[in-house]
């Protein structure tokens, strides 16, 4: 009896699986950004019957479980998810799909995608991999409520002969970290997140474009010892050690972002995703008062992108998934439960803006934003930068010193990838 | 040297269990009293409470008239040899034998010298170097010894230290035990369930049953007069025969005892000390040695034999006595021959016999007239 | 007769015996000596995660580079402090808990539970726990020494404390360990020779150097070790609270390692690191086996 039952019940559960039959894997990294996707994908399985198994886990185990798959003639992913780290990696082991021919023949329409965007996770020389799935580009995040303050405005004019606004350069914006540290009372002007590798790296990068430096020239030639870029660091030494909190130098973007949450920071450069979390009461103190600004002359591009692998065991329903979860459809949807925006449709949407007020000061990053280097070696490029800036940091070498380290490595990356001779 | 008292020392656990029942006992100065009694008597732990090792519940213990209860071992200067010798495993014979000094902050020159002048002593120079693993039991025992008596303590505590050996290296043991007594004479308190090391080491002996001392004395005496059948049927192997048994009237005005079909009459001498028991049940003890073959001159009882065992010197012949159930056992002379279910006529040495409370397990006490066993 | 006979039973039992371990010696070779002969054959060619092929070989040529490169003598250097560093302090306060262990009569099982907590939590859950515990605003570490007067304390931000700060986490973790093995391994000493040693009249501490150390040194050199060579593996602390940093005060070979591994890709160097690291930890075994010997 009990075995009929048993029999009977499989059966059931079996039908509706030999019915619609096709299932598709995803790995996927653990953020908000998965998980708006994860609201939307029984949508999805509705309209085609085609289940969406999305495998969540951490960034630092997502490279390790990838690349055993992609090597895999064929991997157990139909889609994957690529942060712009990996690309040159990805792409120069020839691991990933050209588009190209798909997005002809659906007539699928690239041209929404913010073009820095499209850049960073789109096309690679030419060529289509990835379709943009959510940027991560880094912003100011600072207190509106005390840049707004007329008796602050006053204070700080009378004091640096400039008024006190959204900081339109970087001079301005180090007159306010300066202006806003108070010690004594636990507050300080700016909170670092300098914890090696890619924390560190990736913050910095901001200070260097925003004085004015880059990583190299056209030609690719390393250009990290330029006063630019000294200056970018010495900047950053003093945010660390004048304007900052204790133990600054060691922290991870979230013990950076819970200092500025909880009050205790004027601003806190970082990642534009972070905007909707000082809105959430469960996690900040300063519900309303922060708002996100673009870095003074551009800060630093960063985006996830959507590929199908050449490993992938079913690259159609693969690419049925990408068109349709990347269209304008669903990427309103998500956008609207809090997505981290890509698209010129989204961008526009007058109700997404209605909701997200800071919708133009993204737009507005994005479109000065720069990229950090792309290429083979992008990781370990990182993880270069992250130990000699922490080196430099901590004044176990002088700023030159560390800089000229990274030039020399960087040099050394970019020949053996055969971007300069 | 050590002159030990006991005063109702007691030693009882959580739980209301009494290992030890207020022990009186005296140990004079250079004395070698043997603590006899079978396993979980409380000999053992009445040695340990001497030692320090255990705490003493009430009572009070002196050592050369100084109450130490309280004291750590170290400042008892007593010395302890266990039974399964408890030397360091990872000191070599010669550490082992010098640790006790070393603690004492004996300069080490003067260590080594009484590590082998002890070493000497005991036979064991040859083994200093070696570690206990590599030793025989008979060669542990020694340097356990050799360990208590480097130290020249006021006194040793010696807690069965024969009974891991065989049989013949025990004797051979016993006899360098007491020849060492002799030498040091030093006090020595010699732990053993063992009655034939007991009756040879020991100036007295002290018979423990139940946490209780049940006798004390000499050994000879303790032999030729065990105050209880507790005693009687422990000491000795084999014991004491002990046959129920009832005292009568007999013709004459004398006293008897009926011991199954058959009737002994008691010796003149013993008439006063047992008339109480007249009428009465009594527990007869009679010493197999005192049964004789072939004794016309002795009262007679009538056996039926069970089994003849030839141990050599002897021959020893278990029956039983005509009427009773109980067996009882006779040392006859080598000579002696039966075949099971022979009847054989003993003769009772009555000068030898015990009578015994069989109510209070107490021997009657009668006057002790020596050893005058009977002569064929 | 018997001796005529022993050398051709000797033989076939040998021979038997052979037959019989074989299966085992097969498995122990295939989960074992395979990935160390992957590694060290690795270690021998340009091998990157880009090009997973073993069509360049390069000979000693990533020993050479990883021997010549500061990063890896400066993570050697931590490491070897690090690894003395816990491995002595976990030793004295898990030797002081287990003689402490030891006296406890009643709720012995209480107190083995809650020293295996922290065994028994994930590293990286440890890590995780304790960057937030010791968040220098925001932690309750230096909330709580606030309240007593301590000025906050800049617990990885900073080279000098953040190496001591690791290694206490890992004393935390670890200690447990330590405890636990030389708590098991005081249950299982004899009883005898301590009552002798008593009877001699040993006083506390003289018992433990004279009867419990010497007793307990296999069991301490197999604690020692296993926990050398544990030690030498730290990586998942490292990952978390302090990614080598800052600057490099922290940065442990085996996070090195992996670093070159899957942040340059390059696991033919990687390889060459793990096989020194290798090396290092089987002459320290034997080493150690054999000064525990000698002294034995």
């Amino acid at each position: 009896m009990r075995v009929n039952m048993l029999l009977a019940a499989t059966a059931l559960v079996a039908v509706p699986m030999l019915a619609h039959g096709q299932t598709i894997s995803i790995l996927m990294e653990s953020v908000p950004d998965t998980r708006f996707v994860q609201e939307v994908v029984p949508q999805f399985t509705e309209a085609t019957g085609i289940e969406v198994d999305i495998e969540v886990v951490n960034y630092a185990e997502m490279h390790a479980k990838l690349v055993p798959q992609l090597v895999a003639p064929e991997g157990s992913y139909d889609v994957i998810v690529v942060d712009f780290y990996w690309v040159g990696e990805f792409i120069k082991a020839g691991w990933l799909q050209p588009l190209d021919d798909r997005i002809a023949e659906s007539g699928f329409d690239t041209s929404v995608y913010v073009p820095v965007l499209f850049d960073l996770v789109g096309q690679v020389d030419g060529t289509t991999y990835m379709l943009p799935f959510y940027n991560y580009a880094m912003g100011l995040t600072y207190r509106k409520d005390l840049l707004e303050d007329p008796e602050n405005q006053a204070a700080f004019e009378a004091r640096y002969g400039m008024p006190l606004r959204v900081p339109e350069t970087w001079e301005e914006y180090k007159n306010q970290v300066a202006f806003f540290t108070d010690r004594e009372a636990g507050f300080y002007g700016v909170v670092n997140q300098g914890l090696r590798p890619d924390p560190i790296a990736m913050e910095w990068s901001n200070y260097l474009f925003a004085n004015g430096g880059q990583f190299h020239d056209e030609n690719w030639n390393p250009t990290l010892t330029t006063p630019e870029a000294v200056q970018a660091l010495e900047d950053y030494k003093m945010m660390i050690s004048e304007y900052g909190p204790v133990g600054a130098a060691s922290f991870g973007f979230d013990e950076a972002f819970n200092v500025a949450a909880q009050g205790q920071a004027y601003s806190y450069l970082t990642y534009n995703m972070f905007r909707t979390a000082y809105d959430d009461p469960e996690i900040s103190a300063v519900v309303g008062k922060m708002e996100l600004a673009p870095v003074p002359n551009g800060g630093l591009n960063g985006a996830w992108g959507w590929a199908i692998p050449v490993s992938s065991p079913d690259p159609d329903a693969a690419w049925q998934f990408l068109q349709w979860i990347e269209s304008p459809e669903i990427a309103r949807q998500r956008a609207m439960l809090g997505g981290s925006p890509t698209r010129f449709d989204v961008f526009d949407d007058p109700e997404l803006n209605a909701t997200y007020p800071y919708y133009p000061a993204l737009r507005a990053l994005l479109d000065t934003a720069h990229n950090f280097p792309v290429f083979t070696y992008t990781p370990e490029l990182v993880d270069i930068m992250g130990r000699e800036l922490s080196l430099a940091v901590v004044g176990d070498k002088t700023s030159e010193e560390a800089l000229a380290a990274i030039q020399e490595e960087f040099t050394e990356l970019a020949r053996r990838d055969g971007k300069i001779e | 040297m050590a002159h030990i008292v006991l005063d109702k020392v007691t030693k009882s656990y959580a739980g209301g269990v009494t290992a030890v029942d207020a022990v009186d006992l005296e140990i004079r100065d250079g004395e070698l009293m043997v603590l006899l009694g079978p396993s979980g008597c409380g000999k053992s732990t009445t040695l340990r409470m001497i030692a320090g090792l255990e705490t003493i519940s009430s009572g009070d213990l002196y050592i050369d008239g100084e109450r130490v209860n309280e004291k750590d071992p170290r400042d008892r200067d007593l010395a302890i040899v266990f039974q399964n010798y408890a030397l360091y495993p990872h000191m070599n014979v010669a550490r082992n034998l010098g640790f006790g000094l070393k603690l004492r902050r004996v300069p080490p020159a003067e260590i080594e010298r009484r590590v082998q002048e002890t070493a000497r002593m005991l036979g064991i120079e040859a083994l200093l170097k070696r570690r206990p693993a590599q030793l025989s039991g008979g060669q542990r025992q020694r340097v356990a010894l050799g360990r208590a008596l480097v130290r020249q303590p006021r006194g040793f505590l010696l807690d069965e230290p024969l009974s891991n050996l065989d049989a013949q290296l025990r004797t051979t043991m016993r006899l360098e035990l007491i020849k060492l007594h002799r030498q040091l004479g030093a006090t020595i308190i010699h732990v053993t369930h063992d009655q034939l090391e007991a009756m040879t080491m020991g100036e007295r002996i002290c018979i423990m049953d139940g946490g209780k001392v049940v006798q004390v004395g000499p050994p000879a005496d303790v032999y030729r007069n065990p105050a209880s059948l507790f005693v009687a049927g422990f000491l000795a192997s084999p014991p004491m025969n002990l046959l129920p048994a009832a005292v009568v009237g007999s013709d004459g005005g004398g006293l008897a005892v009926r011991v199954g079909a058959t009737t002994l009459p008691l010796p003149e001498e013993y008439l006063q000390a047992y008339a109480g028991c007249r009428d009465r049940s009594v527990v007869l003890g009679v010493r197999p040695e005192d049964l004789h073959e072939a004794a016309p001159a002795l009262p007679q009882i009538t056996v039926a034999a069970n089994a003849v065992e030839m141990v050599g010197p002897e021959v020893i012949l278990v029956g039983t006595p005509e009427g009773l159930e109980t067996e009882a056992s006779a040392r006859l002379s080598r000579a002696f021959r039966a075949e099971p279910g022979d009847r054989i006529s003993l003769g009772v040495d009555m000068r030898q016999i015990h009578l015994f409370d069989p109510a209070t397990g107490l021997a009657v006490p009668r006057p002790d007239l020596g050893f005058e066993p009977h002569r064929r | 007769m018997s001796a005529l006979f022993a050398p051709t039973l000797a033989a076939r039992d040998r021979r038997f015996g052979y037959a019989m371990a074989a299966p085992a010696i097969v498995v122990l070779a295939a989960i074992i000596l395979a990935p160390v002969a992957l590694a060290l054959a690795t270690s021998l060619f340009d091998y990157t995660l880009m090009n997973m092929t073993f069509d360049r070989f390069i000979g000693f040529d990533n020993f050479v580079a990883a021997l010549s490169s500061s990063e890896f003598a400066n993570s050697m250097v931590v490491t070897t402090l690090f690894v003395i560093a816990v491995v002595a302090l976990e030793f004295v306060i898990g030797f002081v808990v287990a003689l402490m262990l030891t006296t406890v009569k009643r709720g012995k099982n209480i107190y083995y539970l809650i020293l295996l907590i922290p065994l028994l939590i994930n590293p990286v859950v440890v890590g995780l726990i304790w960057r937030m515990l010791l968040h220098p605003t925001l932690g309750i570490v230096n909330w709580l020494l606030g309240g007593i007067g301590v000025p906050d304390i800049d617990w990885l931000g900073h080279p000098g404390t953040a190496f001591w700060t690791v290694v206490l986490v890992d004393i935390w973790h670890q200690v447990s360990f330590m405890a636990v093995l030389l708590t098991a391994g005081l249950s299982a000493l004899p009883t005898e020779p301590y009552e002798a040693a008593r009877a001699e009249g040993a006083g506390t501490l003289q018992t433990f150097w004279y009867i419990t150390l010497p007793l307990m040194k296999p069991v301490i050199a197999v604690t020692l070790l296993i926990r050398l060579i544990f030690a030498i593996k730290t990586y998942d602390l490292i990952y978390i609270m302090t990614r080598g940093g800052p600057g490099d005060a922290t940065d442990l070979i085996s996070y090195y390692i992996y670093r070159s591994a899957f942040a340059r890709l390059n696991l033919g160097e990687a390889a060459a690191m793990a096989i020194l690291l290798m090396v290092i930890v089987i002459v320290l075994t034997l080493a150690l086996f054999r000064t525990m010997r000698a002294r034995g």
